[in-house]
């Protein structure tokens, strides 16, 4: 254990909690993944709506895809050109957000075009001051991604055998995971329904009732932002970042060659402590919510 | 122009269509809700299976291939692989309850059962009306943590003989990675994408998932222990 | 704007553009390299992998109008699984028998009986009892495997299969080759899913990811194949994309209720 490598190990830990937080952002600002089908669902039940319908394949392949393209344009140029690991990481980025404006805006099109039939239009504005925005998250999440695998590979020991594209698109899909469990929950269960009662999921009776109107005129999609980043995004961002930081300090404090025992029992006491944790919080819920008030069955509480 | 068939040939294909089957089963473990659970509709974590395995999987086969470049022993390597699985998908359904928690507001309760079968907490008096359960209950919460290890060995077995074969840790990946994710697609196609965990009726249905991915991973182990590294590169 | 002609393929059309527009691909990128001895026209790689792109996005759009509970994503995800494991297969034992040039049959091959297994699980075992199950899966994993096949050609310049590992799997390209091509075949359904639907529009998307994904194997080809054939894949690519781009926003404008600056909701809807 040294102090410089417990050092990159706390950097690739914040890099991981901006980055889960940006994809998280990034996706409800396009309505990405889960909460998506209410999007679609809403136009279908008589509600066309302002909102931004980013179907790009769910979040999980499509962060693979823009973290591996900013891990191939920084491995080029890294290998290839002999430039800096810090500035071939904002090329790939760069290429990344560029190629995220690309597919996103074809969703938006493309969803929206095969509605004709329920008056869903297009609306050219929404594509010109959303899309920027969510190029720009798309920039963040994959800049910190290609920079945790840069340190992966280049600077952390012992070096990870992996080329840092295969490193991205594994981080990728799994930063996309995260997002789509933990972050949609956020905009999916609370945001797209504000006109609920409070406590409860979405009743199946109101599926597609989302809410299409803002505190002035009518709500788009970078107020969800607003919305999410207040708490989706940075619980996103603490998933994966203690994904990454977990994972990685447990082989960093132990020497994976001498203390292989000890790292993985490491992990395996993270595992448990979070499964206890998970209890204590479904017992604190059950107390302080209570059950509900309408239940008229005979199992008692 | 050299055919080495011998009796590690056929041990490695074990080892991979093993791993494959660890994947399959372990999908069926995944306490997966699909879309409706991101809107607190349904128990289980509200995302697909196919990429949340393969997430949790993944994270587990970066961690083996970091152990298996410093050593060659097995059993580190899959404890290891296990290991990052587990953290992956722990962090995630913890996260995912604090939402549930903290911002829809709302007790975690599984529609399958009437008690929790291992809590033993009662569960239809916290099922929200109209709904078919919310969050991830402790049955969910360590089915779950059954179904990375599984998948984090499973991957982390399915690397271990690639990279016996090649020795060339970037293939391995990429032909582990790519075995992952056909073994993560039959069985998510097998509960049609939502499942609660062990507890859920659908369970039952593994061993259709099994047969069909004993089947798949026979092939996709005939190609990968056939690709053995030409000489004169 | 002039009213804009569709057009529609049957999948056997498609299956024949995307089996001999592929393979011919190929080889003539390899042909053509070898004869000038340079590496130049690699690009066509990328052409061919177009081909394969429409017969397998085809595929996957007549499989997911079924309905499979996972998401259109899934099958991609299976098919390229498979595809860059299978790649590489007919390469190697081309290889090593001493028939370098019949690699690409015997992937086509062994990934088409892959994709047929599969299918015939699906519907016998695990009983999904979707008729078209085998057929499509066949067409969809022999697609995403040519697909890959022919961007890692258009990568390394060559059918070798010690190059194809050197460059495209060694370096980690592969990832990106995964992603773009799952991504190819599955987004042109997902990004146009909706009753409205219709098939020029959503191959036409297909093209656009595919021109997208030749630009992405371009950058790649850079450290492979240095500075000229990488630019002209690129600037190909760029084209291809552009082109594409433009036509697919036309057909978007052609099917959509209406294409709007800017404004409220529908006045039915306020």
């Amino acid at each position: 254990m040294d102090a410089f490598g417990m050092g990159l190990v706390a950097a690739m830990g914040a890099l991981a909690t901006v980055a889960g937080a940006s994809e998280d952002i990034d996706s409800d600002i396009g309505s990405q993944s889960n909460p998506n089908s209410q999007v679609q669902l809403a136009a279908q039940v008589g509600n066309p709506h302002r909102i931004y319908n980013k179907a790009i394949a769910g979040e999980p392949p499509s962060n693979a895809l823009w973290c591996a393209t900013a891990c191939i344009m920084a491995y080029v140029l890294i290998e290839g050109f002999h430039m800096p690991l810090l500035f071939a990481t904002v090329a790939g980025a760069s290429l990344a957000a560029l190629f995220d404006g690309v597919m996103a805006t074809s969703a938006y099109f493309g969803r929206s075009a095969s509605q004709s039939r329920f008056n869903q239009w297009i609306y050219l504005d929404i594509v010109r001051y959303t899309t920027p925005s969510i190029m720009a998250h798309v920039w963040i999440t994959s800049f910190c991604v290609t920079l945790i695998a840069v340190i992966q590979v280049y600077v952390l020991t012992p070096h990870h055998p992996f080329p840092i594209p295969v490193i991205g698109l594994i981080w990728g899909i799994t930063i996309g995971a995260i997002g789509s469990s933990v972050g949609d929950i956020h905009y999916g269960g609370e945001r797209e329904f504000q006109w609920r009662l409070f406590g409860q999921g979405l009743n199946t009776m109101l599926s597609g009732q989302i809410v299409r109107k803002a505190e002035a005129g009518l709500r788009n999609s970078i107020d969800n932002a607003w919305f999410c980043a207040k708490f989706g995004g940075p619980c996103t961002g603490l998933g994966f970042g203690l994904t990454v930081f977990c994972d990685n300090w447990r082989t960093t404090v132990f020497d994976p060659v001498t203390q292989a025992p000890y790292a993985i029992a490491m992990g395996v006491i993270f595992v448990i402590l979070m499964n206890v944790y998970n209890l204590y919080m479904e017992i604190s819920a059950r107390k302080k919510y209570g059950p509900y008030p309408g239940y008229k069955g005979d199992i008692a509480a | 122009m050299s055919m080495t068939f011998d009796i590690n040939t056929l041990v490695y294909m074990l080892e991979i269509v093993v791993g494959s089957l660890l994947v399959s089963v372990g999908v069926h473990f995944v306490p997966v809700g699909g879309a409706p659970a991101a809107m607190a509709q349904a128990t289980g974590i509200g995302t697909g299976t196919v990429t949340l395995a393969a997430g949790s999987g993944l994270t587990g086969l970066l961690s083996a291939g970091l152990m298996m470049s410093v050593t060659d022993n097995i059993w580190p390597i899959l404890a290891t692989g296990a290991v990052g699985s587990m953290i992956m998908m722990d962090a995630t359904m913890l996260t995912g309850d604090f939402i549930y928690s903290y911002a829809v507001g709302c007790p975690y309760a599984s529609a399958k059962v009437n008690y929790d079968p291992i809590t033993m907490f009662p569960q239809p008096p916290y099922v929200a009306p109209g709904t078919v359960g919310q969050g991830i209950p402790t049955v969910c919460f360590v089915s779950g943590t059954i179904g990375a290890l599984l998948g984090g060995v499973g991957g982390a077995m399915i690397y271990y003989p690639c990279m016996q074969i090649s020795g060339n840790p970037a293939q391995s990946a990429i032909f582990a990675l790519g075995i992952f994710f056909v073994q993560s697609v039959i069985p998510s196609w097998n509960i049609q994408g939502t499942i609660e965990g062990f507890h859920d009726p659908k369970f039952k249905k593994w061993p259709l998932a099994f047969k069909a991915s004993l089947i798949a991973g026979i092939l996709l182990a005939i190609m990968t222990v056939l690709i053995q590294p030409l000489g004169g590169a | 704007m002039d009213q804009l002609k569709g057009f529609t393929f049957t999948p056997q059309q498609l299956r024949m553009y995307g089996i001999i527009g592929s393979v011919v691909g190929i080889y003539l990128t390899v042909g053509l390299n070898v004869l000038t001895g340079t590496k130049l026209f690699s690009f066509i790689g990328s052409i061919a992998a177009l081909f394969a792109v429409l017969w397998g996005a085809n595929a996957i759009r007549r499989i997911c109008s079924y309905g499979l509970g996972t998401g259109v994503p899934a099958m991609g995800m299976l098919c390229t699984g498979m595809g860059c494991v299978a790649a590489v297969f007919g390469l190697n034992l081309a290889g090593r028998f001493g028939i370098e040039w019949a690699g690409v049959i015997i992937t086509l091959i062994y990934a088409a009986i892959f994709g047929y297994v599969v299918g015939v699980l699906c519907n016998k075992v695990m009983k999904f009892n979707i008729p078209i199950m085998e057929e499509g899966l066949t067409d969809g994993a022999a697609a995403c495997t040519m697909a890959i096949l022919a961007w890692s050609v258009t990568i390394s310049g060559s059918l070798s299969y010690n190059a194809i590992i050197a460059d495209v799997y060694n370096t980690g390209f592969l990832a990106l080759i995964f992603i773009l091509g799952g991504m190819a075949l599955f987004h042109p359904f997902n990004a146009n899913l909706g009753p409205d639907e219709k098939q020029d529009r959503t191959l036409i998307d297909g093209m656009m990811v595919g021109g997208l994904a030749m630009i992405g194997v371009g950058i790649c080809s850079l450290v492979t194949l240095g500075l000229a054939p990488a630019m002209l894949t690129i600037v190909v690519g760029f084209a291809i994309w552009y082109y594409f781009y433009i036509w697919y926003f036309r057909l978007t404008t052609r099917d959509a209720a209406a294409v709007v600056g800017t404004g409220l909701l529908p006045p039915s809807a306020l």
